[in-house]
């Protein structure tokens, strides 16, 4: 009996979910990953997904006519919940198959695109995001890579930055230029672009903590088929706000779920060695107030999902909410855990025990919460504007 | 509106909490709107007594207490839903003291103490007094009568006091003892003196009520916090859509914009705070309604002095709300038990709930 044959008794789903992860996560794969080479990491998160996909959880969430198992957003909380629980590797690599792409196809895709590149996915094509540029971050809209109709292709040539896998994708979502003399939200097509065309060319970003996680696309007479075009010419911006919304916390609550986890770990570690910091009244105090911040988050992401199922949800303004709140505290418990590991925490090695094995590692890494999808002061403007109803001007 | 609720047995759901929610805030929204409690503290209008008899006869002094005392049975969520919107409209009268002790009474008195205190608590005939901060003194107990000073949460009228002995909480009537008010920044509720010689108590409470009372009173302290903090927000934001300076509405400015985003950020998580430790309340060893108290009126403090910041001038004047909702928000942070010290207990807390091997985190039953 497989596992979704249990979707109509959530406890006995839960127990399969859990019983399968019991069976199939590797021990020791946190410390194997910690220092694999980027050939181990893809094999590695090919065979996640692979197992995943074994047991009819790679999309579990997608219409049954798409090969998805149309699960619920409680099947998905459960599954999510169990990831966490089991410290089960996450699907970093595939984010945007599985989240942005369907997000983008269901609403705005021909029929065509939807049963090609979404049968895809379950098999394990990876799929980057070409959005940003090096002059357009934050001011999305003021992009300018272009796209030029050439009889029934389009031509592409310009630069991508912030591609998050994009050295290992098959595919790419892309924004380009198609009207340079249109006001710059109305001159923007939406693009499918095979990342094996000739003149796409990768090259890794190394960040600050070490990872090649993004990476830069340079594009030089990259031609696109026109059917690969979604939605219509110069009408890509609305289609990209799919993309941009798609999201909406699924990612932030399995992260929640397992900081939730971590910091329990930590904890029980340091009751149990009698950690120093647990007598410091000042550091004991700070701690517990973490508590009770990841608990309110953890209420948090549980409302935003349950308020994606209502309709209207797109006008809210609790992901950018979540967001805020969510990375900011993130920063703040790396930044504790940075402080208390003393200089050992500030050699370069991970220390013996994960979680928080290399707080400076941690620590380092949450700006890609406080930076990436939106730096947190567009939150703010976002909030402010569309939440509190201040004035743009 | 508030009648229905006491036909539901067992613990309420959420769609009956939204309808009593709508119901409390309405009429509140209507009774103690900026204009009443500024007549209120200028001493133009009882707004205190007609706020208490509109909050006894619509239930609301029962919420918290069981059905078959005369209450409505809400729990813990129902309680943290009515301070919250007694906070949001800095409504004035004793209903942090008076409801946090009938539900140290419904906790730990036997059921002819219950029988006896519960339906006046209810219905309003009385209100009571309790300590400001409930561990830090105790009442000289002779073994008939109690004698002693202490600083109160409560009106001046206060009927009776819930207060410590050496190791058990006495109720005692206060008619005809020595009260004296003491003047506060915060003009809408009051702290008492309370100076007993040789009073017989009219009830006996095991050690269990000091535990009741102080989470009753950290849950009530932490939603009226929240709520305040909201509501003191979210007239700011209105004030500064309306402000011009420079040829444009102050709203506009992006300085401006992000402060308020992080305040409305901070209102939400201290939202989530309050549910969770309602939800929570007497389990894992009180450690959420400990930090809630902690959490929640720090954030407030913070809230309602950048309100009073970001009004700009007007801000630090009388007729304006903003000092109103500080000057709650700052008696709130001291209420119940130094902040310091409830993050103490909680740390405690969950280490003992950790070393019996069990986790305190869970939220799904």
């Amino acid at each position: 009996m497989s596992i979704l044959d249990k979707q109509n008794d959530l406890p006995a789903f839960r127990q399969a979910v859990r019983g399968w992860l019991g069976d199939v996560v590797p021990s020791g794969w946190k410390a194997r990953m910690a220092s694999a080479s980027n050939d181990e990491f893809i094999a590695f998160q090919r065979w996640w997904m692979a197992e995943r996909s074994k047991a009819g959880l790679a999309i579990p969430h997608w219409p049954k006519d798409y090969g998805g198992a149309g699960l619920s957003l409680r099947h998905l909380i459960v599954i999510a919940d169990e990831i966490a629980r089991a410290d089960a590797p996450q699907a970093r690599m595939f984010t945007i198959s599985l989240i942005h792409l369907p997000g983008t196809l269901f609403p705005h895709g021909t029929e065509a695109q939807k049963r090609r590149h979404l049968a895809g996915v379950a098999k394990g094509d990876v799929w980057c995001q070409g959005f940003s540029e090096p002059n357009s971050g934050s001011d999305l809209a003021s992009l300018r890579c272009r796209a030029v109709r050439d009889g029934d292709h389009y031509v592409i040539n310009g630069q991508k930055i912030w591609s998050s896998y994009s050295m290992y994708a098959d595919w790419c979502i892309l924004l380009t230029r198609t009207d340079p003399d249109a006001p710059k939200h109305r001159g923007i097509s939406y693009f499918i672009m095979d990342m094996r065309s000739p003149g796409v060319e990768v090259r890794p970003i190394r960040q600050a903590n070490g990872r090649s996680e993004f990476g830069e696309l340079f594009l030089t007479d990259v031609r696109i088929p026109a059917e690969n075009m979604i939605g219509r010419e110069n009408d890509g911006w609305r289609v990209a706000q799919a993309t941009l919304a798609s999201e909406r916390g699924v990612i932030a609550f399995e992260g929640a779920e397992r900081q939730r986890y971590e910091i329990e770990a930590f904890y029980r570690r340091a009751l149990a060695s009698g950690a120093p910091w647990l007598r410091d009244d000042q550091l004991r105090r700070e701690f517990v107030g973490f508590l009770a911040e990841i608990q309110a988050g953890r209420h948090l992401l549980r409302r935003l999902l349950e308020e994606n199922e209502r309709p209207g949800a797109s006008a809210s303004v609790l992901p950018s909410i979540v967001k805020l709140s969510g990375t900011a505290l993130r920063q703040r418990i790396c930044s504790f855990m940075t402080r208390i590991a003393g200089v050992d925490g500030q050699a370069f090695a991970m220390l013996a025990e994960a979680p928080f094995g290399s707080p400076m590692f941690e620590f380092m890494g949450a700006f890609t919460g406080t930076i990436a999808g939106g730096t947190n002061e567009i939150m703010r403007n976002i909030i402010a504007e569309r939440g509190l109803g201040m004035p743009r001007v | 509106m508030a009648t229905t609720a006491s036909e539901t047995a067992g613990p309420p759901d959420q769609a009956t909490l939204d309808a009593l929610r709508d119901g409390v805030a309405g009429v509140l929204a209507e009774q103690s709107g900026s204009t009443a409690v500024h007549a209120f503290i200028d001493g133009k209008r009882p707004l205190d007594r007609d706020l208490w008899s509109q909050a006894a006869s619509l239930g609301w002094l029962g919420f918290g207490i069981p059905d078959e005392y005369g209450g409505l049975g809400l729990g813990a969520r129902g309680l943290a839903i009515l301070h919250a919107e007694l906070g949001r409209q800095a409504a004035p009268g004793p209903y942090i003291a008076t409801l946090s002790a009938a539900q140290a009474v419904a906790d730990a008195g036997n059921d002819s103490i219950r029988q006896a205190w519960l339906p006046r608590f209810a219905s309003g005939e009385i209100s009571a007094a309790v300590p400001a901060t409930p561990g830090s003194a105790a009442l000289a107990w002779s073994g008939q009568a109690v004698s002693g000073t202490l600083r109160c949460l409560g009106a001046p009228d206060a009927g009776v006091l819930l207060a410590p002995v050496a190791d058990a909480w006495v109720l005692v009537e206060l008619a005809g003892a020595d009260v004296t008010a003491t003047p506060m920044w915060d003009p809408t509720r009051t702290v008492i003196d309370i100076r007993l010689q040789q009073a017989k108590p009219a009830a006996l409470l095991d050690d269990g009520a000091g535990a009741a009372l102080t989470r009753a009173m950290a849950l009530a302290v932490a939603a009226d916090s929240a709520g305040a903090a909201r509501s003191i927000t979210e007239r700011t934001i209105a004030y500064m859509k309306t402000r011009e300076q420079f040829g444009q509405p102050i709203a506009g400015f992006q300085a401006l914009k992000h402060r308020a985003a992080d305040l409305a950020t901070k209102l939400a998580v201290a939202d989530e705070m309050v549910a969770h430790a309602a939800e929570r309340a007497a389990a894992d060893a009180d450690i959420w309604v400990m930090l809630a108290k902690a959490e929640v009126t720090e954030a407030a403090v913070f809230v309602t002095t950048d309100c009073v910041q970001l009004h700009g001038g007007v801000g630090f004047t009388w007729d304006f709300d903003p000092h109103i909702f500080l000057k709650r928000a700052r008696l709130n942070e001291v209420l119940v038990m130094a902040n310091p010290v409830l993050r103490d207990q909680a740390a405690a807390g969950l280490a003992a709930v950790t070393q019996a091997g069990r986790s305190a985190l869970e939220l799904e039953p």
